[in-house]
């Protein structure tokens, strides 16, 4: 399976000096009759963070949402090709959903904590996958807050209502509750769009910070967020993959003129 | 037509518009005071500590203890019956069967349901269940405040479902993704957070059925059929309010005709303080997501 998929891999354009985590091979997706993503191939490096870019109705979220199967919650939608995670392709119906969501954890457009308290907002899903004492339990989601960098806003108040929490603490409470289940994958859906510049920025450090531990992909309608804090970058436009390339190189001298006419602002 | 008479026109037209809607509004709410007014002069003057002692057997000299009792007794069991199917068959409807085509029929005939007018329950309860029993006794119609109770969750299962399935259609879908995508499946997300996420709405919903189903009269014609003395066995006839109230005013006695507005009174103030509990519930709830 994989030597098929390495065939295929003519047109990816990765970092060098790092190992792929995530093979995407010949993808397409239809809503029902819409076909939304075009036979795309790229590779997705490990612990980088890779930025996903392009106009709206491009089809940027639907990749992502292809790398987790969330898309699956839905009827009359179909996918097809290869996305080879570690190795095994996770589009195979035989791949357990579990097993997958446990390995990719994803955080969305809008702050959507569970309507309880702090503390267990994180330790839900923990809860669902492994059985810990109370005590590992509470270290455990200390581990995931800090990470988060919201452990020394929340500590004194674990017990309170998410739903109190100001937006971007609550973007950041989902990412602990994403990364409290030790992930390898981290998705971001548009992450910042509903917060303000102030918890923009502290999510954009916090993403920096991540990408030593999580390989994390990036779907954002904001290129200077994209320059900013990605290493790879990926500009779709209608459904298919104009190019893949580092970031520097993107932003600086784009390979395709659909790429430089999207960053300089001609269209979008 | 200049630009300052186009100007004039339409502003005319916005205070012609608005004093249409206002004089419109205050007549509505003229009658709802009118009402309130009304049943609290005359439910008032009856109010005596005998309407909560003494049974309605006493007649003029008489209370309505037992048409309480037997009220509180029908509404909550016909709440024990309605409540849990209802908010069960409105998350089928919500989380299960969204967008098929059995959802949509079920829908309708829930719309149905609700719109059914209330006698029909209480006959068709008197088919179902008051004959029949009366098969398994000795013969004697057996009326019973259980049959009342049933016939009352008929009219407040359509509430509870459309409520519970509306609210359940407020919660975000994100919400439902983000649980997902942590690998919780589909049952723990539907019982643990979606229900929680919803609770405030659904109990509102459930809270406005009892206030439906509280001044029913109708459905218990047939079914629960009036008891002049107390009792508290669903087997037994039962008296209630409404139909107390409904036999006091055919009664010719004044005394009963003031007896009757009391009860009237006493239902009023229940309703509305359902209304209230529901209003704070629902005002509470508008924080959460928005």
């Amino acid at each position: 399976m994989n030597d098929l998929a390495d065939a295929a891999a003519a047109p990816v354009a990765g970092v060098e000096g790092r190992a792929t985590k995530i093979k995407v091979r010949d993808v397409n997706f239809y809503y029902n009759r819409f076909h939304a993503i075009k036979g795309i191939s790229m590779d997705v490096p490990e612990k980088q963070v890779t930025a996903i870019i392009g106009p709206s109705g491009c089809g940027k979220s639907t990749l992502l949402r292809m790398f987790n199967r969330i898309y699956a919650i839905y009827p009359k939608l179909e996918a097809t090709g290869e996305i080879v995670l570690d190795g095994e392709n996770i589009l195979d119906p035989g791949y357990s959903m579990n097993r997958l969501r446990s390995k990719v954890g994803m955080v969305f457009q809008k702050p959507v904590p569970f309507p309880m308290t702090i503390f267990e907002n994180v330790a839900y899903g923990i809860r669902h996958h492994e059985k810990l004492s109370k005590a590992d339990m509470a270290i455990r989601v200390e581990q995931a807050l800090r990470s988060a960098a919201l452990w020394d806003e929340v500590k004194d108040k674990l017990k309170q209502n998410a739903l109190g929490l100001s937006g971007g603490q609550q973007q950041r409470l989902c990412i602990a509750r994403a990364i409290a289940l030790k992930p390898e994958v981290l998705l971001l859906d548009e992450p910042t769009s509903a917060l303000d510049p102030i918890a923009t920025s502290r999510i954009e450090q916090l993403v920096a910070e991540l990408k030593s531990e999580y390989t994390i992909v990036i779907v954002t309608h904001n290129m200077q967020q994209a320059a900013r804090c990605s290493d790879l970058t990926a500009f779709m436009y209608l459904g298919e993959l104009i190019e893949s390339d580092q970031t520097e190189k993107i932003f600086t001298k784009p390979g395709k003129k659909q790429t430089e006419d999207y960053i300089t602002g001609r269209f979008g | 037509m200049s630009a300052a008479s186009i100007y004039m026109r339409r502003r005319l037209t916005n205070v012609l518009a608005m004093i249409l809607s206002a004089c419109a509004t205050a007549l509505g709410l003229l009658f709802l005071v009118w009402i309130l007014l009304v049943t609290a002069r005359n439910g008032l003057s009856a109010f005596h500590v005998s309407l909560f002692t003494k049974i309605t057997a006493y007649a003029d000299q008489g209370g309505l203890s037992n048409a309480i009792v037997g009220s509180l007794i029908m509404d909550l069991m016909a709440l024990m019956i309605c409540a849990p199917i209802g908010v069960l068959a409105g998350v089928y409807l919500a989380e299960y069967a969204s967008r098929t085509r059995l959802g949509t029929t079920i829908r309708f005939l829930n719309d149905i349901l609700l719109s059914a007018p209330s006698i029909v329950m209480g006959l068709f309860v008197y088919v179902i269940i008051v004959l029949p029993m009366s098969h398994l006794t000795n013969g004697g119609i057996s009326f019973s405040g259980f049959a009342g109770s049933v016939a009352l969750a008929l009219i407040g299962l359509p509430v509870i479902v459309r409520t519970t399935d509306e609210m359940l259609h407020l919660v975000p879908g994100t919400l439902r993704e983000a649980a997902l995508s942590l690998g919780v499946p589909k049952w723990k997300l539907t019982v643990q957070i979606l229900i929680r996420a919803a609770s405030s709405g659904i109990l509102t919903g459930v809270l406005l059925a009892l206030a439906r189903l509280a001044g029913e009269t109708a459905p218990l014609l047939f079914t629960a059929f009036g008891n002049n003395f107390m009792t508290v066995h669903p087997l037994d006839e039962m008296a209630s309010l409404p139909i107390a109230i409904y036999q006091y005013t055919n009664d010719p006695s004044p005394a009963l005709h003031s007896i009757a507005w009391a009860g009237a009174l006493l239902i009023t103030i229940f309703v509305l303080t359902l209304s209230l509990i529901t209003r704070f519930l629902f005002s509470r709830k508008k924080v959460t997501y928005e």
